[in-house]
């Protein structure tokens, strides 16, 4: 009965942990870039979830003209699978669906990289990735 | 049409030949086994036909399997013709050339007589009809095993010797069906000609006895020799098909890719089986990820080099399927998209446009949504299947 009881408050306390350590992960990377705009800029006050939408579902330029908004392959719901121009799905990117979303800055950095640089052809900025992670995190 | 062709064709019809009485007795011409056998054959060759001509390519093992059945039937059929009674027996109607050419000149000046059993063009198209149907058997087996690295050759031939193969499967095939056609009106043509219903009679087994018959002198039937050699030959066939089956065939891609190739390219893309390019292109390919069809698909140098030497080391060059050797010839003006080679556009134009941008392929480069063996880089015709578009 004491063991049921301990392993119980345990389990209650491992996933309270593990229910935090995603937003944490996320967290973290959102911080990384508020600290590298930080260094940029010391008026830096913190990210704009609103112009991260604005981003997410704008037309941009300077791309190499296959995809023009993130929206083409991410649909315009986040919380939908979205399709690649090969036809495989992706993965919706609102973490409240796909809690795995922004945990590992390696792979955020990577399609950053990628995808930037298809529909802007330049890279992106920090404010521009945090907003955008400030926006995507909370969906 | 001459004077001379419309001086000659009356005689075509002897009136003799026409006198049919009342209660004329019928006699047993054609045996159980040659009806069966014959009509067997007519079931199998539509079939393969049709599975060929007719039906989508993921029909090419069924037509194999009827091929094969086709061929077994003649097999039967030469040993009925050692061992069979007087009418299926070859020695009683097979004749040479000369006396198939006296037998022409005799149908032309209408001195022809009623042949009870085979005439002889007719047995010279018999003969003709056998070895055509074993010649494709045999030449479809090499295509199979040698263009398609699958049955009981596959072990033996190569994909260069199974596209010659193919060739002559084809001409052969067209050949037989001329035959079979040019059968069809000979029976037609005889059978105006002595006022009876040949087929009729292949399907019944009688034709009635008639006054000035040609008729073969009779020979009994040795059917238990016949069963065992029929048997023993249909048996030693099938054991060595199945035999030379199992063996591996040379020049067969490994049956998994490269989990991090699988991980890194089939995020957006399917992961292409590396036998699809040559080296040299799966390496402009690595050098231009920056810039891949249009995208940025940059990866970490590491990972990169790691695909790279992955992709290089099994590529085309390496294995002997189809499409490692079709896919070789690139489109000079977009070398490095599979979709664009000369082979990829040939065998996909008949398919509508609208099929590759419609759900559930969305893309020309989305293979395995229509290639349920994709990954294999195998591409067997018989794991096709084209998906209906969805709105």
């Amino acid at each position: 009965m004491r063991l049921a009881t301990s392993l119980a408050i345990l389990g209650v306390a491992v996933s309270a942990l593990s229910a935090l350590a995603a937003p944490a992960a996320q967290q973290a990377i959102i911080d990384q870039y508020a600290a590298e705009a930080k260094k940029a800029d010391p008026g830096f006050k913190g990210f704009n979830a609103d112009a991260g939408k604005e981003f997410f579902f704008a037309k941009h330029t300077g791309g190499t003209g296959e995809a023009d908004a993130c929206t083409g392959c991410h649909t315009t719901d986040p919380k939908k699978a979205g399709e690649t121009r090969a036809g495989q799905a992706i993965d919706p990117i609102a973490v409240s669906v796909n809690p795995s979303r922004y945990t590992d800055p390696a792979k955020v950095e990577k399609w950053f990289g990628r995808n930037c640089d298809t529909v802007l052809g330049r890279e992106c900025t920090v404010i521009e990735k945090g907003n955008f992670l400030a926006f995507i995190t909370m969906q | 049409m001459g004077p001379r062709t419309a001086s000659v064709e009356p005689k075509f019809v002897d009136p003799e030949l026409r006198q049919t009485q009342a209660n004329q007795p019928t006699v047993p011409v054609w045996d159980r086994f040659v009806r069966t056998f014959h009509w067997g054959l007519v079931g199998g060759i539509a079939a393969a036909f049709a599975t060929s001509l007719l039906l989508p390519p993921r029909w090419t093992l069924v037509h194999a399997i009827v091929g094969g059945i086709s061929a077994s039937l003649v097999l039967t059929r030469l040993v009925w013709g050692v061992f069979g009674p007087t009418y299926a027996r070859f020695s009683s109607f097979v004749r040479g050339p000369r006396r198939v050419a006296a037998y022409g000149r005799e149908l032309l000046h209408g001195t022809a007589p009623r042949h009870l059993g085979h005439n002889p063009a007719g047995a010279a198209m018999i003969v003709a009809l056998l070895s055509g149907v074993l010649l494709v058997a045999v030449s479809g087996a090499m295509t199979l095993g040698g263009a398609l690295r699958f049955g009981p050759l596959a072990a033996v031939m190569d994909y260069a010797s199974g596209s010659i193969a193919r060739e002559l499967h084809e001409v052969v095939a067209y050949t037989l069906l001329a035959l079979i056609g040019a059968h069809v009106l000979g029976v037609i043509f005889e059978s105006r000609r002595t006022h009876e219903n040949l087929a009729r009679a292949m399907v019944l087994g009688c034709k009635e006895s008639r006054p000035h018959d040609d008729v073969p002198s009779p020979i009994r039937s040795r059917t238990g020799i016949a069963a065992v050699v029929g048997v023993a030959l249909i048996g030693t066939v099938a054991v060595a098909a199945v035999a030379m089956a199992a063996r591996e065939p040379k020049g067969i891609p490994a049956a998994s890719l490269d989990p991090t190739y699988k991980k890194e390219c089939g995020e957006c893309h399917i992961a292409y089986h590396p036998s699809l390019l040559p080296s040299d292109r799966w390496a402009a390919v690595m050098d231009g990820l920056a810039r891949h069809f249009g995208e940025n698909a940059a990866l970490p140098a590491a990972t990169s080099q790691a695909i790279r030497s992955y992709l290089t080391a099994n590529a085309a060059e390496t294995v002997d399927t189809l499409p490692a050797n079709e896919l070789r010839t690139a489109n000079p003006t977009d070398p490095l998209r599979i979709s664009a080679t000369p082979f990829w556009t040939h065998t996909h134009h008949e398919i509508d446009p609208a099929t590759f941008k419609a759900k559930p392929v969305r893309s020309k480069s989305n293979c395995a949504a229509c290639h349920g063996d994709a990954e294999t880089g195998m591409f067997q015709p018989w794991n096709i299947q084209i998906p209906v578009p969805q709105p």
